[in-house]
């Protein structure tokens, strides 16, 4: 398990790299307005200037001017669909992008069981997204002094663990997916449009309270965002651990039971569905 | 320790409603060399992967080393080496990068100083990526790795694919030299010459039904061949139709013919003594074409 850990991690160095870098480029971007932004006159009467839905759909909007509002209007709000598109694009391909290139075929051909191949691999994408965040949250931390934004560096982290668990959540269902649809694409796109779907149903619920009882069974509505900095709903995040913790279960269980498929070698079709108006393979319309 | 490495009773496997493998029964010896010969999509490559749990028979029993693949793969997956007929590795490793991934999942058990020995004798350098490769090194690749660990049995899909005739001889030797060393070799090919060359028993798929597991030279003398017979003037060729297993296809004015030979040559090329020959060629048939001889051979006995 810890070989394939290691190389899954090896495979993912160019992504870490790169999210890493452009998120910390935005964190220190961030960090460096905030004094500016806190201290526009008349900033909170513009905002409040704002159609009455809108600042529904994105939450308190008012609190932008303090480092905790701040952080939750500008970083936890766009990072879960950010990021998340990392997490749902690594989740779908996590097994099924080597199965369908033909590569699992020859490593599943080698001494390493699936229950292996499969922890290393999630692991590896466990600790992957744990290092983009911690990239991220550095790029608060580190120039915070300089600025107006007195948080300690634990007020700092505490949104980003709810973040880190909402991107476990929905890369695990995206890896869940993907062994249960016919293709990475299909997998990829069917969690990222949960994704979407429920992100837009948060903001909606904000504006439409008829719709508050059907988002207490979606995950986002277990995601704290900013607010977490003055107090981390740890209820919430064990939730959303557990959650994704019974995707990845279940991904495995599946992913334990079913042909390893190559190219032109059948399965990638969705079953067929029985319609009583279809003719049967090999039977003739009546003349 | 049983002689029997592979042994496959009834095994059957469908892809939906097409069935790949059907009621298949297969043993192989140890320390043979075994060709599992057939067409493309004959089933040899869905055989070959049942026998390593990569894929789950729909019915039957398969063995391999005294092992069940479904109960216990990684025993079995330790115990042989098997390269894929359509080999993909990761295109953005180097071939020292995949060979030492590939070692890592062995447990770092291989001694890299025969991997860089079979390297060399396969013409491999090691230190490109692989995405930069031609299909013959990429194949390569997939040699090496199957043999690096020196495998009790070794599964090959397709093993030469691709490579030139002088790396097709050496992996035919490094075959030869494995099973020197005690090694089984299993190996699917739909390549006549390279079945007649390295295996001593073969098994013909097709289909997905096994037809026929016989020592390969009784396959060779079964298979028919044709022979173009110039003559140096204008001959009779009664005597040569009356040979036994020789069928005049087509004559051009009795200075040639063309003739179908099932069986030995010999009678054929006694008969010949007496003609004026000026030019004598012959060419082996196409698969099918052995696949069509063996099934006439068996309509006939049938009856």
């Amino acid at each position: 398990m810890f070989a394939e850990f290691k190389h899954t991690l090896r495979r993912m160095r160019g992504q870490m790299i790169g999210w890493g870098i452009g998120l910390a480029l935005y964190g220190l971007m961030m960090v460096s307005f905030f004094d500016t932004i806190a201290d526009i006159a008349g900033f909170e009467e513009l905002i409040a200037s704002y159609p009455q839905e809108l600042l529904a759909f994105f939450g308190d909007m008012m609190a932008i001017t303090t480092p905790a509002g701040y952080i939750d209007i500008y970083y936890c709000t766009y990072m879960q669909i950010i990021i998340g598109i990392f997490a749902v694009g690594v989740g779908a391909s996590l097994l099924v992008g080597d199965e369908e290139k033909g590569i699992l075929d020859l490593v599943l051909a080698h001494p390493v069981s699936r229950t292996a191949l499969f922890w290393g691999r999630w692991l590896g994408f466990v600790a992957a997204t744990a290092v983009i965040l911690l990239v991220s949250w550095l790029s608060w931390v580190i120039p915070s002094g300089r600025s107006g934004m007195e948080l300690t560096w634990i007020e700092f982290l505490r949104p980003f663990l709810p973040l880190f668990a909402e991107l476990l959540v929905f890369g695990t269902l995206a890896l869940l997916f993907s062994m249960l649809l016919p293709s990475v694409r299909m997998a990829g796109m069917a969690s990222g449009g949960l994704l979407v779907a429920n992100y837009l149903l948060i903001g909606l619920a904000n504006i439409n309270k008829d719709l508050e009882s059907a988002i207490k069974f979606t995950p986002l509505h277990y995601y704290q965002g900013g607010d977490a900095v003055t107090e981390l709903n740890w209820g919430w995040l064990a939730g959303l651990l557990a959650v994704s913790a019974v995707f990845a279960l279940l991904a495995w269980w599946r992913f334990q039971r079913r042909d390893i498929r190559v190219g032109g070698e059948g399965g990638w079709r969705l079953p067929s569905l029985w319609l009583p108006f279809r003719r049967r393979a090999g039977t003739k319309r009546e003349a | 320790m049983s002689d029997i490495v592979i042994d496959v009773q009834d095994l059957t496997k469908s892809y939906g409603r097409v069935r790949a493998v059907r009621d298949i029964d297969l043993k192989v010896r140890r320390g043979e060399i075994f060709g599992y010969l057939g067409p493309n999509g004959a089933g040899k490559t869905t055989t070959m992967r049942c026998l390593l749990d990569l894929i789950r028979p729909d019915g039957g029993t398969v063995r391999v080393l005294g092992l069940d693949p479904q109960a216990d793969p990684v025993a079995v997956q330790a115990r042989a080496g098997y390269l894929p007929g359509e080999l993909r590795l990761d295109p953005n490793m180097t071939v020292e990068g995949a060979l030492r991934y590939f070692n890592a999942l062995r447990g770092n058990k291989v001694d890299w100083g025969f991997v860089r020995q079979l390297a060399e004798r396969l013409d491999l350098d090691l230190k490109p990526i692989i995405k930069n490769l031609s299909h013959g090194n990429k194949q390569k690749v997939g040699v090496v790795q199957a043999l690096m660990h020196r495998p009790e049995l070794l599964l090959l899909d397709e093993p030469t694919l691709g490579l030139d005739p002088l790396m097709q001889r050496e992996v035919l030797r490094l075959l030869a030299e494995a099973q020197a060393e005690g090694a089984t070799v299993f190996f699917a090919s739909h390549i006549l010459s390279e079945v007649q060359a390295a295996a001593e028993r073969v098994a013909i798929i097709r289909e997905g039904v096994i037809v026929e597991v016989a020592e390969t030279a009784s396959l060779i003398n079964r298979a028919m061949r044709r022979a173009t017979i110039r003559f140096k003037q204008a001959v009779d060729i009664g005597p040569l139709a009356n040979v036994p297993g020789v069928t005049v296809l087509s004559q051009d004015d009795g200075t040639s013919v063309l003739l179908q030979v099932e069986g030995e040559m010999d009678g054929l090329i006694k008969a010949l003594a007496a003609f004026p020959v000026s030019d004598f060629e012959t060419e082996r048939p196409s698969l099918e074409e052995i696949f069509l001889a063996y099934y006439e051979a068996g309509d006939e006995e049938g009856n």
